[in-house]
């Protein structure tokens, strides 16, 4: 008898769910009283400056934090560990003095952190992956109360970010990303890129790839498989065909794809006589090697001798794939350390005195962007990102770089002189690091576009809280 | 933990639940405790009720399946895509995500589940992968490729927007129901029959019970959970990766279920915590904290099979009973290992 | 599309199923005489990897061929006489589960030493000029992948059928049990199956980590498809496993010139077909983990 009982489980009266209920809420209760509340929740009713409190703003505290989330595992590391480098040095440049802050134009930094506050920052590893990067972000501007984030390899992280920093309301500065849709269709009010994107490089190759090579040519492509390969292959075909060229193919591959053989036995057995690369990183060192090897350098095919384009270049890639093999190759750069005027010059000098090595272009979009963000916040008198938002768009700046760049108020992209490259002779090459020569340095008026070219919607100054 | 046998004492089931309200209520605080951050709360509760509906699986049925990925995140491309495309209510976009995770289970489960041991583990990951390559490639359009699904609207439930707080309350909310419905199922008979099966499966066919029904039923209750889990992910993070269908996410899963301790239903849950911890507060500090993640792991899974859950049975029983030693009892589990039975 | 050209694709499939192949028989070595399903297999073709470069870069490709994988048979030794050996009576779930988090915590030890980038493993100068076979030009290192395979093949295929060691263990995959009745020392013969396991994926890295790269993720990317290939070919199936390597070598290969973005899913896709189809696999041995 007493066996039967005990063998039916008790089921949960409504009174114990009424108690549990009860108990839960005030515990709940209790946390939110006792002012416990985690801060990013709970709202504080401060005003500062009669701006109200978004996103981490206002800051408490002598010192301001920065985020800068990298790729140091996955395709893109050889960036990731330059940018966090020169993420050091800019916050050094800030806090100190020295560096561009001795050529930017216009510039209200001081040398003395920003507002009167010293610059402190964060880091974290990306992977290469954006929900990573999602939950570094996350992380950063929940428990250490970062003001601004930066930085990315790859242009699916930056959107993914991009999307999250309107969501948080905390300003993110877009590393390394090349694909038209982060100030395209991704376009937001709260992401700002500095590096140039697939449109102009298409645009900028074009005719010089036209030049060179001629104007009846069958173009293979293989193109790595997310976001910025799209656009890539996209502003290439559309550059090249308007030249005259046929697009005879396009495959695409995975990001991270090892081993491409089957992939360039295919570009051989087709009738193509160029085979441009849409890959980055470590993709395109083992794509381009593999092409070579594969014999692509030496092939005729209608009688003319086979090329590869790399439309995206750097150094970083151009090492790990070795000078023998970029010899003679074209493509486009954001910057380059070779270049004469006084702010690359300054730069690239403070780069090499603290790491030993010139910077790469990732580097140089990290670095500036952060001397960017930081001279806005100066400008515009206030950490609150509204203004600083303002204070960055349309803004027009010298003295990193070539002429006048400025930051385009209707997609937040930059738009500068780019620059189309070429790989060097090892005969030619003056020490490790010299691999890249400037064919043509192109105006910025040839790459410029209309900002509804590429679609997008900013979206709202403060972010939607309904 | 779990008493299949009915209740000690009647009132115990309430105070265990009572227990479980109060950790969920205090969570984002006591995170902030130890390093964390409140935000962290989320994931943990999300990847806790996915390793929860796991542990149903491997705990109590002993199957180890490395495709769970799958309903995880297609549970979030339905949420995500109701939420993009069709309509901002929460419910029905979870509902989605559940039955989608629910259906993809009962696809996979019942191509899978005609294999045993070895070759069932690789038929679930060998599956699961074709998901996840048809979400990279040929389902671009449709899942956003390797950017995975972005732009995802905040969802709505009864018209409070679900972000911040209400989302975390929702999501502790269906912890508190997920919980409550697992401990059930483990207390019932029919948990006791996975037990069984988990144990010696071809016993249990002799005594003329259809071992591939539960078996099926288990895969399948495993994939509602991490339909759900993986629905309310895409809602709470308003974006889904395509990673979330990688054999290493499955990998992941597995982890915080041996780490936290199979066959307890809390254990998993607690390893996701430990997990998510590792990942996110320890990698800022060590650069090496994957290394440190991978030995963890290890250690436990030579050493204490029975997880965190075990380490803390052994310590309270060293405690409680001194010096005094049990004479030895024949065990008819005997071989202890992670894919065996917990004595209760 | 004329005969030329198919057959570069099918030597390009040839020679991306020769890796799958060497590392697939010692998968399927180690799961047919040990029973234990391996997952640090992969891990171990990325020591490989990592040492030939690290032995290539401070001699040559001749050294590194020749050293390289007896060291990383000595790790499969090591591996099994400190772990495995004290799972064989463990669950199969335990026996994945260890070796699958040895698999991640030698994969995050290469990381600490060496780094997350890409080392450059280069093939040997002479190898980096394309060579004209005829119906095209051809890296000739991959012609160097398929011949060792080939040879390696060949090589334990002689071990097993013609030595004391290989009857040893033949008789091993059938019936371990048996071997210890009749005296035969059954641990000392599992550790050696393991570390001429772990000898394939040494020679497996050192020939292919110029192909794939080295990095410390190289062994989970392959560990995969490699599984694959032994479950498809039927696991302790050593014809069997060289048949379904080469078999989906050529698929992934061919399916490129049909629908590119098939050839990620099409591994999956047959492995799912033959599992359902025929669960020990093309060649396996009937009642095996059934």
């Amino acid at each position: 008898m007493t066996s039967n009982k005990s063998r039916s489980p008790k089921p949960l009266s409504r009174r114990a769910v009424v108690r549990a209920t009860a108990l839960a809420g005030t515990a709940f209760g209790a946390c939110l009283a006792a002012g416990r509340g985690p801060l990013g929740f709970v709202r504080d009713a401060w005003a500062e400056k009669a701006y109200p409190a978004l996103g981490n703003y206002p800051i408490k505290g002598s010192t301001v934090k920065f985020g800068f989330t990298v790729p140091l595992t996955g395709a893109y590391t050889d960036e990731g560990n330059d940018e966090i480098k020169a993420y050091k040095l800019a916050v050094k440049h800030i806090n100190e003095g020295g560096g561009i802050l001795s050529t930017l134009k216009p510039l209200n930094l001081k040398g003395q952190g920003i507002l009167g506050k010293k610059v402190d920052f964060v880091s974290g590893d990306n992977q290469t992956k954006p929900d990573a990067a999602r939950e570094n972000a996350r992380r950063m501007i929940e428990r250490d109360g970062i003001i601004m984030y930066s930085g990315c390899s790859s242009s699916a992280v930056a959107v993914a970010l991009q999307y999250l920093a309107q969501e948080k309301g905390v300003i993110y500065m877009v590393g390394l990303s090349h694909s038209n849709d982060t100030t395209g269709k991704d376009r937001r009010r709260y992401g700002f890129r500095e590096f140039f994107d697939a449109y102009m490089s298409g645009v900028a190759l074009g005719p010089i790839l036209a030049k060179e090579y001629g104007k009846d040519r069958r173009a293979f492509h293989l193109t790595a498989d997310y976001t910025w390969g799209h656009t890539q292959y996209q502003s290439m075909k559309d550059a090249t065909e308007k030249q005259g060229w046929k697009t005879v193919k396009n495959i695409m591959t995975p990001l991270g794809t090892k081993d491409f053989s089957q992939y360039l036995t295919a570009v051989l057995n087709s009738d193509a006589d160029v085979v441009v690369l849409n890959h980055y990183g470590a993709d395109m060192v083992n794509s381009l090697t593999q092409a070579v090897r594969f014999g692509m350098r030496d092939k005729q095919v209608n009688g003319k001798h086979m090329q590869i384009v790399v439309p995206l270049y750097s150094r970083l890639m151009a090492k790990g794939a070795g000078a023998k093999n970029i010899e003679g190759i074209l493509g486009t750069v954001n910057w380059n350390e070779k270049l004469t005027d006084a702010g690359s010059k300054v730069f690239v000098k403070a780069f090499q005195d603290v790491y030993k090595e010139p910077p790469s272009q990732a580097a140089q979009t990290a670095y500036l962007q952060t001397i960017l963000y930081a001279n806005a916040v100066e400008r515009a008198g206030t950490f609150y990102p509204p203004e600083v938002i303002k204070a960055l768009e349309g803004f027009e700046y010298e003295g990193f770089g070539p002429g006048k760049s400025t930051y385009r108020a209707s997609d937040h992209q930059v738009f500068k002189d780019i620059y189309v490259v070429r790989g060097k002779a090892p005969s030619k090459m003056a020490n490790q690091f010299d691999l890249l020569e400037i064919v043509e340095q192109i105006p910025r008026k040839e790459v410029e576009y209309d900002s509804k070219l590429l679609g997008g919607d900013l979206g709202p100054y403060i972010p939607n809280k309904t | 933990m779990i008493t299949p046998f009915g209740a000690r004492s009647r009132y115990r089931e309430f105070w265990i639940m009572s227990g479980v309200a109060a950790v969920l209520a205090a969570l984002p605080w006591l995170l902030t405790l130890i390093g964390g951050y409140t935000e962290l709360a989320t994931p943990i509760l999300l990847w806790g009720m996915f390793a929860l509906g796991f542990d149903i699986l491997l705990g109590f049925t002993g199957l180890l399946s490395f495709g769970h990925a799958a309903f995880w995140g297609l549970g979030g491309y339905a949420s995500g895509m109701i939420l993009l495309r069709v309509s901002n209510d929460l419910l029905l976009a979870v509902a989605a995500g559940t039955v989608v995770g629910g259906a993809a289970s009962a696809l996979l489960g019942y191509l899978t589940l005609r294999r045993r041991g070895i070759y069932f583990s690789i038929l679930t990951l060998a599956f699961a992968e074709m998901f996840y390559y048809a979400a990279l490639a040929p389902l671009q359009d449709w899942t956003g490729g390797d950017n995975g699904l972005t732009g995802i609207p905040a969802a709505q439930l009864f018209g409070i927007a679900m972000k911040g707080w209400p989302i975390y309350a929702v999501i502790a909310a269906a912890t508190f129901a997920g919980i409550y419905v697992a401990r059930r199922i483990a207390r019932s008979p029919y948990g006791l029959i996975l037990r069984a099966i988990k144990a010696n499966e071809t016993r249990v066919a002799s005594t003329g019970i259809h071992t591939r029904h539960y078996k099926f039923a288990a895969f399948v209750i495993s994939g509602l959970y991490a339909g759900l889990a993986g629905a309310l992910s895409a809602a709470y993070q308003t974006y889904v990766p395509t990673d979330a269908l990688h054999w290493t996410t499955s990998g992941q899963l597995v982890m915080m279920a041996v780490i936290g301790g199979t066959g307890t239903l809390f254990g998993p849950m607690l390893g996701a915590g430990i997990v998510l911890y590792l990942q996110n507060v320890l990698s800022a500090t060590i650069p090496q904290w994957l290394l440190v993640q991978g030995l963890i792991f290890m250690a436990f899974v030579v050493f204490l099979p029975g997880g965190v859950v075990e380490a803390g049975r052994r310590l309270a029983r060293a405690l409680s009973r001194g010096r005094k030693r049990q004479p030895p009892v024949p065990d008819a589990a005997s071989v202890k290992g992670v894919g065996s039975v917990h004595a209760d | 599309m004329n005969a030329a050209n198919l057959s570069l694709q099918l030597l390009t499939g040839l020679q991306i199923g020769a890796i799958y192949v060497m590392i697939a028989l010692g998968l399927t070595l180690i799961f047919g005489t040990l029973g234990v399903a391996n997952f640090a297999h992969g891990a171990l073709f990325m020591i490989g990897a990592y040492l030939g470069y690290v032995v290539a870069e401070a001699t040559n490709h001749w050294v590194a061929f020749i050293a390289v994988p007896p060291a990383v048979f000595l790790v499969g030794i090591v591996i099994e006489r400190t772990l495995v050996r004290f799972f064989y009576n463990r669950p199969a779930s335990d026996q994945i589960l260890v070796t699958f988090g040895l698999a991640l915590v030698l994969q995050e030890l290469m990381r600490w030493i060496f780094g997350g980038t890409n080392l450059p493993y280069g093939t040997p100068p002479w190898a980096t000029v394309p060579v004209d076979i005829g119906i095209g030009y051809y890296p000739p290192w991959r012609l160097v992948i398929v011949g060792v395979t080939a040879a390696a093949v060949l090589g334990l295929f002689l071990l097993l059928r013609y030595t004391r060691f290989g009857l040893v263990v033949r008789a091993g995959m059938r019936d371990p049990e048996m071997l210890g009745f009749l005296g035969i020392d059954v641990p000392k013969r599992f550790t050696l199956v393991f570390g001429l396991g772990a000898l394939f994926a040494g020679i497996a890295g050192v020939i292919g980590g110029p192909i794939t790269g080295v990095t410390p993720d190289i062994g989970m990317a392959v560990l995969v498809p490699s599984f694959l290939v032994v479950v498809i070919g039927g696991m302790g199936s050593l014809a069997g496993a060289v048949i379904s390597g080469l078999i989906l070598g050529e698929a992934v290969s061919l399916s490129v010139l049909i629908y590119p973005p098939s050839t990620q899913i099409i591994v999956y896709l047959i492995a799912a077909v033959v599992l359902l189809w025929r669960p020990r696999g093309l060649l396996g041995v009937k009642g095996v983990m059934e």
